[in-house]
Order: C-alpha cells, then structure tokens, then sequence
C-alpha cells in the first residue's frame, strides 16, 4: 500500500512535471536562438490560456477551432514581442533585455485583467474524465491526459527540431550566428521563428495548466517554477529541460505529500540554489568561457 | 549659462556641490523639505512619507545594481527582514526606536550578504535569479518561523517615540523619516567620491579587468550587497513602524519589482535617479486614479479598470525607459540642465 | 533609421516630461474626485461611512458588490427614514485594488477630507495595519474580514465583523457533522495564506472536543499548483467530510471532481466567500452537494421578500445580489441601529461611544438577513446557517436551521 501510494504520488508528479517540461522546452528554444531569458513565458502561457478561455467560453466556439485559435493567438503574441520589444535591444546588456521581459510580464497581465478582469474563472473541459488506472495505481485522468498531450508535443517539436529546414536553421544560428548568416540563414527569421515557436508552445502548455489547475491573472508566478527548470536544467539544452521538468514536478509532488504543500516551492528554490552554487551552467548546460 | 566654477583642487573637482549655484538651490530644497508639512495637507504628508521610503530603499537597491552591476529581486524581501527586525525587538525588548532601526540596519547588512553569496560565484542574470531564490526563502522564514515572526497573522508595532510624543501620524512621523532620507542619500552621494565606490563601479563596468587592477571582487560583491541591504533594512524598519503592522504578504517579489523599476526609470547609477524613480513611481499611480476619474462619465465602470491599468502601465514604463531611455529620468532631468547651462548659445 | 530612433526617443522624452508635469498638478485635482453617495457634501451633521473597497484586483467581486450594496444601503436609510434623527448618511468609498498599502492610502485620503464617523475596510491586513490609526482618530471600523485575530475586544477594540469569524465558521460546520453523523472523520484542505491557515489550528481543537477524528490537514501552495498529491493524500485518509478554507474558487471544485473520480464518498464543505451563488454557478457540476456556511440568508430565500431588508433589496433590484451585497447592507443596518442608540443616549457618534453601544444591545433585528435576532459576542455574531448547492434547483438550500455556537 505504502509503495503504491508512493508510485501514485510519483506519477501525479510526472504528469504535472511534464507542464514543466513543456513550458521549459518554449523557454529554451528562446534562448538558444537570441540569447534571452524570458522572464515573461509564465505570462505568455497565461495569455495563452485565457484567450482559449475567450474563445471557447466567451464566443462559444467549438473547442477544437479555440483550441486551433488560441495556439496561434500565442504564436502571434510571440512574433509580436520579439518584432516590437526584443528585436530593438539586439546586442544590448542582457540585463536590459531581461528587465524588459519583467515589464512584458507586468503588460501582459494588465491587458488579461482589462480584457477578462481578475476574477478566478475554470476552463471548459475538454480532456476526458474516465479514470486511468496504470496496474493498480489511480492516475487523474486530466493528469494523465495533459502528460499524453505535453509528451506528443514535445516529440513533434523534437522532430521539427532535428529534420526540418526552421529547425535546422534554428540550431545552426545557436551555435553560431556568423557562421549561419554566412551560409545564408536568415538569421533574423530564425529570431522571429523562435518567438513564436515558443509562444505557441507556451499557450499549449497555458490550455493545458488551466484545464488542470483553473486559470487567473496571477498564474504567471508558474513561471517563475520554469526558470528554475531551466536553470536546473542547462539554459541551452532542450534534453535538460526534459528532465528537470520532470524531475522538478516529481520532487515538488513528493514534498508536498511528505513533508506539506508549504514546502513544495521551497524545496524547488532549495534545488536552484544548489545548483547555482555547484554547477551554475545546469545538468547538461553549455559552460561558458569568458574571455577579456 | 554657467560661468565663474573654477576649480584648484581635484577634490573641490569632486564636491557633491561645485558652485554656489548648487549650494543655493540645495538649501532652498532643504528650506521647503522643513516648510512643506506647514503647508501640505496630512495625505500629502502620508505620500511624501511613503516616498521618502521608497527613496531609501531604491538608493540601496541603486547602489547595487545601477554602481555595482549587480541586479537583485531581492530588495522587498530585505526590507521584510528590517521590518520584521524592528517588530521584534518592539514587541519583546521595547528598546527605543533609534536602536530598533540601527539593529534593523544591521540585521539585514548580515542577511543581504549571506543571500549575495552566490555573487560570488554566479552573476548578471545568473544572480538575480539567485536572489529571486533568496526572497523565497526569506518568504518562507517568515511565513513558518512563527515563534518569532507571529507566522502569517504577522506582527503589529507601536508608534516610535520620541521626547515623549508618540510619531505616529505622517505630520509627525515625516520629521524623523525626512531626515534620516536627506542624510542616507547624501551618504550615498558621497560613497562615489570614495574607494569604495569607484571599484563599485569598476566592478560593474568590468568585473574581470577590475580584479586585474587589484579590487577584491569577493570583498566588494559582498560590500555592495551589505550596503544596499542596510538601506532596504533601515526602509524596512521605517515601513514597520509607518503602517504599524505587517506580515509576510506586506513584502511580495512584485514590490522588488517595483525598486527595479524605480531605479530604472530613475535613472540606473545615478542617485538623483533613485530619488526621482522613486517619486515618478508613486505617483504615477495617483495620476491614473485622477485619469480614470475624468473617464468615468464616459466609460462604463471605469474605476474597474483602474488596477489593471496600473499593472500595465507599471510595465510599459519598464519596457519604455529601456527601449527609449535607458538612462532614465535622470538623463532627461541633466539635458534639461544642460540646456540652460549652454543658452544662449546652444537652441 | 537613426532618426526614427531619435524622433522616437525625442517623443518618449516629451511624453514622460509632461507625465512627471502632469503628476503633481493632477494628484492635487485628483484629491476632488470620489464616488460619494447620500447627503451633500455640505451637510455638516451628515453621518459619513468611508470605505477601503477593492473595486479592482483579485477581491473585484466582492468589492463591487461592497460598494453596490453600501450605495443602496445609503439611498435606501436616506430616503425612507430619513437617516438617524434627522442626520443623514453619506458613503464615501474609493478602490484599492485589494493592496494594503493602496488601502491605507484611502483611508488617509478619506479622513484627510472628511470627518467620517464609520469606516469599511477590504481585508485583514488593512484592518491591523489602521488599527492603531483608528483607535487615534476614534473612528469604529468593520468591513470584508472574518479573521479570527479581529474578534479580540482587547486589541481591536474599534472593529467588528460582520459574522462569525472564521474560527467560528468553521466551528459551526463542526457542530453541524458532530449532529449529523457523530465521531465522523474530518479533514481540512487550506491554502498557505493568511487567510488559509486563520480557523485550521483552534478548528483541529475543536473537532477534538466534538469527538471528530481529524484525520488529515493539506495546506495547498498559493497560486495555479497540482493538486494531484493533495487528493491522493486525501482518498488515504478516507474523511467523511473535507473543510475547504481560504479559497474562492481554483482549486475547490478540482478537488471533488478529482475525488468523484476515484470513487470517495466524502462530503465537501466550505466556508463564507466561497459560498456565493456566482461562485456555485462558477464551479458547474462538480459544485452539486457542496456544502458550507453562511450568516446571511441568500437573495432567493422563500422568506426574503417578507422581510424588512431583504423585501427593500426586492423592491431595489430584480435580478441576484451576491451575498458580499448583502454584507455591506447588514453593515449599514447595524450602523443605524447603533448610531440611533448612541444618539438617543445623548452622546456623540465617536468610535468609543458607538461601540460601547454595540456591546450593550442584545438580540439585534437585522431585518432579516439573519434569521434570528442576534447579540454581539466579542466582536462577532457566531451565528450562521449550513446551506447545500442543489443543482437540480441551480440553487443554495438550507439543510440545517440557524446555528448559534455557545
């Protein structure tokens, strides 16, 4: 009884870890093409998830055609930041870039409460509600599904990543611009592709979050959860964000179980900053060499 | 036009004040600071008092991130660790206020350098994502240590005394936090005229060439860390005793937030900055209230908007400073300076 | 390109310019401007009622309905009795954006202008951070907060709640389970606010003393979580009823459908602010059965439209009012009632004065928000009534008579 409820707690944790993972992958495929850490994805994802919320509550559409709206709403939103906000601060100090993502966040979550105001609202259900049962173990069946959902995801966008020309594009102008621009990438698209790649697969990862855990204009702070994965992680590495999501969302459930849902954030906090102090560049992160 | 500031010694070069110009205008600034509560009304006291506040804490938060380059989310958390220092100590020794705001002061210089430790070791975004980390933490102290903090119920504080008055109200308690604001600031002012603040400086502009001149990075990193926590704790302490009460939602990250962005519109490394960042940003808010006052007739339920259009407008000042003008107000306020320091010949 | 950027600059320079201009001249006007209700401004015995309303913000629902409520409260009391002795009412409330520091600001704002008599504050932290300002300016205070911390005489000896606190809330869920099904197993689901975790400790105690048998306490981090462990943790501890405190809505009906699904049989209550008929309506069918408290009796109630109060609130408006409305009227009544014995003692309407009055009525009518006639203990009314959500009605129904905890 004792281990089935330990696996159960497990899998519950691998299931929201996978969220994690999701919104971790979005913020590493900014990163790696233009070199930002978004402190605004946890907004991205929330606007995402409303306006899923707009369209499938408020105009009442069919949720497969919100689904397909919202998901390019984000993509938008994505194009839209980097062209207007980030495009501009190219080769500023990292710091700007970085608080003007802080005040992207403090925007976006103005514009939700005008548009939908701030009270808590619930997402339409549309995930299925039979429960799962992996051998004796009970998995919530929006657990279950969000993790099924978040996997495929993941697996499409590792494919696009590794055979399609954007994503080839997109790696090649990771590792080195110069070198990409010389050989006739245009870089610039790649900035703007990675945008909204991210964008949209923040939005998924908003739907998804929402339908778990409701939505509110203060469900941001989910991101704050991301950095820490991604730090966990290795900024640049989508393997690492992978695994940190999942591990993260596995430690926090057992914390939460174990030790009280008090310590679930601290545990993760405690996590980064072991692994700020030991190993700054993450698990499998590229260490940076700083040259005079 | 400015004429006549000749100078004969590299330290008159370095004077806070240069000419007598500047020394007129700094007591006439004085002379109204002493003569505003006369004419101001008690909410305008309240406000200005609550500025001087947030003066004192984007100064410290200013000196570390705008001198020393160091950008830390972690300066409402520190004044939660004044703030609590004070209730403290006002609940369980009654020392005098005096000795509470200097403990305060203390406390947190210790806590603000255990927290930039992992300067040492990581910066740029690498650091403010530590101290986000760090504020958290400090979050959750104060949340769960309930023996001392009083938990989430939190601490209420009695009004600092003084000569047997009790400071409680803004008319009163504006002539203890107005001063101790002008001399923390010109204290500031006068650390960049110093060692201390040029390797400040030096750290920020490049660390790596700084420690080749022969600064202690280690050393400095922590010193700057000391320094601006002293100041969030010494703001942390006034807040405590301003509201008289507090708890651990009193110091959310979204207020670090708001330092930030007080010194970024202020001005990043300048301390006139930090005073202007601070007052552009409590105000600001005032200016929606009374624009939203004027739609109301004409838009449905405009008061709703009022919050959320604070929020975002908290944010594109972020983002605007920084597309537009990084240097801030500031830079806005010496451009207007430099105008008239070149009229006639410049127009 | 450069001169774009310049001629972008140089706008940006002129616009924050004018803003820093436009500041100072415009926080002096914006002094003038308020939501005022009821008597003019004029009127030197006007009773005032200020109010700290979170018209904005996460509390936005409640506010609203606050400020509605405090507003027809005022037309209503003017209009049809003429206010207290011939003085009447104004209200004077203005949105805080459910920030304490906004609220605080407020208040000064309010009583840097006016000479208010009675004041409505929007959350526990505002009332202990004004407590001491109060009791300065001898202003009586009661608003938005059940906290338990505030039903202390001794230290807050100028503000009252509107209800029982939640201590006592939660008290009377745990009289209700110990009368219908004794020694049952309870648990308590709370979220690691304030709020949240104000009754859970004195609560634990007495469903001791009730012969109940706590068999689980989750705490749930604040904001968007999982709450999948929580369930789990839940279903092992098989409760017959879970208490859910210090939530509005995310993550109530989560958990039951979560438990629905893994085949629990427990019962879910809760307590006053997620009690409201928008909020039922807001959590859909996982809200059918969902059981809680609530002091005051809902807008549909058969027996509302005989009533003093609640007949007005049907003459006033057709559609629903929430229950935060109702709340801000029963402030409004029970100002009345205590100004009118103040004033008729011969004394004036300071703080001190009116709440000596309040502790020395007894069986209060409030018209029939609250069934019975009630008498102040402490600084609450620990009297309450449990309501079931029955889907089927799409409404609130009681399932128990009025409580009063001894």
């Amino acid at each position: 009884m004792e281990w089935l409820f330990f696996f159960e707690v497990s899998l519950a944790g691998l299931g929201f870890g996978a969220l994690y993972a999701l919104t971790a992958v979005a913020f590493v495929v900014i990163y790696k093409a233009t070199r930002v850490i978004n402190l605004a994805m946890g907004e991205m994802l929330m606007f995402g998830a409303y306006l899923f919320f707009g369209f499938a509550a408020g105009m009442a559409l069919p949720v497969w055609l919100a689904l397909v709206l919202a998901l390019l709403g984000g993509a938008l939103l994505g194009l839209g930041l980097e062209r207007i906000v980030i495009r501009p601060l190219l080769g500023e100090n990292p710091i700007s870039v970085f608080m003007v993502t802080i005040g992207l966040s403090s925007v976006l979550v103005g514009l939700v409460e005008i548009i939908w105001t701030a009270t808590p609202r619930s997402l339409p259900d549309f995930l299925p509600s039979d429960p799962i049962f992996i051998g004796d173990a009970f998995v919530a069946p929006k657990t279950f599904w969000s993790f099924v959902i978040a996997a495929v995801v993941i697996g499409v966008f590792l494919v696009l990543f590794r055979f399609w020309r954007g994503g080839v594009a997109l790696r090649a102008t990771a590792s080195d611009q110069g070198a990409a621009y010389a050989m006739g990438i245009n870089v610039p698209a790649v900035y703007s592709l990675s945008w909204g790649l991210a964008g949209m697969l923040a939005a998924g990862a908003g739907i998804l979050l929402g339908s778990v855990a409701g939505i509110s204009s203060e469900m941001g702070v989910f991101g704050l959860t991301v950095l820490v994965v991604v730090i966990v992680g290795g900024l640049d590495s989508v393997l690492g964000a992978l695994v940190a999501g999942l591990f993260i969302g596995w430690v926090e459930s057992l914390a939460g179980v174990y030790l009280g849902g008090e310590y679930e954030h601290l545990m993760t906090f405690i996590i980064l900053m072991v692994v700020l102090l030991l190993r700054p560049w993450g698990l499998f992160g590229t260490r940076e060499i700083e040259r005079l | 036009m400015r004429i006549g500031s000749p100078k004969e010694t590299y330290a008159a070069d370095e004077g806070l004040f240069r000419t007598r110009t500047q020394w007129a205008w700094f007591g006439i600034l004085l002379l109204s600071l002493v003569l505003f509560p006369f004419l101001s009304n008690l909410y305008w006291l309240y406000l200005v008092c609550l500025i001087s506040i947030h003066v004192i804490s984007a100064t410290g938060l200013n000196i570390l991130t705008g001198y020393t380059g160091q950008v830390s989310l972690g300066q409402a958390a520190f004044m939660g660790v004044g703030a609590y220092t004070v209730a403290w100590l006002d609940n369980h020794a009654a020392t005098p206020f005096v000795l509470n705001l200097l403990a305060a002061g203390g406390v947190t210089t210790v806590v603000g350098m255990v927290a930039g430790l992992p300067s040492l070791r990581v910066k740029g975004l690498y650091l403010a994502i530590a101290t986000i980390a760090a504020s958290f933490i400090l979050h959750f102290v104060f949340l769960n240590w309930e023996s001392v903090t009083g938990g989430a119920r939190g601490m209420n504080i009695a009004p600092p005394q003084a000569f047997g008055h009790e400071l409680a109200n803004a008319d009163t308690f504006y002539w203890l936090v107005m001063p101790v604001t002008v001399v923390m600031v010109l204290l500031a002012a006068n650390l960049f005229r110093t060692r201390v603040g040029r390797a400040f400086i030096a750290i920020r502009d490049r660390d790596i060439s700084a420690s080749v001149l022969g600064i202690s990075l280690p050393v400095y990193k922590l010193m700057s860390f000391a320094i601006a926590s002293f100041y969030a704790g010494i703001a942390g302490g006034f807040y405590a005793y301003f509201f008289g009460a507090i708890n651990p939602e009193s110091f959310p990250l979204l207020m670090s937030i708001f330092y930030l962005a007080a010194v970024i519109v202020g001005g990043l490394g300048t301390i006139l900055g930090s005073i202007l960042g601070a007052v552009f940003m409590t105000l600001t808010p005032e200016l929606l209230r009374y624009g939203v006052d004027v739609m109301e007739p004409f838009v449905d339920d405009a008061s709703a908007l009022l919050s959320p259009v604070r929020t975002m407008v908290f944010g594109l000042l972020i983002v605007g400073f920084l597309l537009f003008e990084p240097h801030g107000l500031a830079e806005i306020w010496r451009r207007v300076r430099r105008f008239f320091h070149l009229w006639p010949f410049r127009n | 390109m450069s001169m774009k950027i310049r001629t972008s600059r140089l706008l940006f320079g002129v616009a924050s310019g004018l803003a820093l201009g436009g500041l100072v001249s415009g926080t002096a006007l914006a002094q003038d401007q308020e939501t005022t209700v009821g008597a003019g401004a004029g009127e030197e015995d006007a009773i005032v009622i200020g109010g700290s309303i979170p018209m904005t913000g996460v509390f936005a629902f409640a506010g609203l309905a606050f400020n509605e409520g405090m507003r027809d409260f005022v037309s209503w009391v003017n209009e049809e009795h003429g206010g207290v002795n011939g003085r009447k009412f104004r209200y004077v409330g203005q949105d805080t954006g459910y920030d304490v520091d906004e609220s605080v600001g407020v208040f000064q704002r309010i009583t840097s202008r006016e000479d208010v008599d009675f004041y409505f504050g929007d959350s526990t932290a505002f009332s202990q951070t004004i407590n001491s300002e109060l009791n300065r300016r001898d202003i009586l205070m009661t608003g938005a907060s059940f906290a338990s911390e505030l039903n202390n005489p001794e230290e807050y000896p100028l503000q009252f709640l509107l209800g029982p606190d939640y201590t006592e809330q939660v008290g009377i869920l745990l009289d209700y389970i110990a009368d219908e099904q004794p020694g049952a197993r309870v648990a308590f689901v709370h979220s690691d606010t304030e709020f949240g975790r104000d009754p859970i400790a004195a609560s634990q105690e007495r469903a001791e003393e009730l012969g109940l048998e706590v068999v689980e306490t989750l705490v749930t981090p604040p904001g968007a979580s999982d709450i999948s462990g929580a369930t789990l943790s839940l279903r092992r501890a098989r409760p017959d009823y879970t208490i859910f405190h210090g939530y509005v809505l995310a993550p109530i009906p989560d958990f039951i459908e979560r438990s629905r699904q893994m085949g629990m049989e427990t019962k879910f209550m809760g307590t006053y602010y997620s009690m409201d008929q928008t909020i039922i309506d807001e959590m859909g069918e996982a809200a059918d059965g969902f059981m809680g408290v609530m002091p005051y009796r809902y807008y549909y109630d058969q027996e509302a439209p005989d009533t003093e109060i609640l007949g007005a609130i049907h003459d006033m408006h057709d559609e629903y009012k929430p229950t935060m409305y109702i709340q801000a009227w029963l402030a409004g009544v029970l100002l009345r009632e205590i100004a009118q014995e103040t004033l008729d003692a011969g004394k004036e309407l300071t703080g001190s004065n009116m709440r000596e009055t309040l502790d020395s009525m007894e069986n209060i009518d409030t018209g029939g928000i609250i069934g019975v006639p009630v008498t102040y203990r402490g600084s609450s009314i620990p009297v309450g009534r449990i309501y079931r959500a029955d889907m089927d009605e799409g409404r609130m129904v009681p399932v128990s008579d009025w409580i009063e905890l001894e």
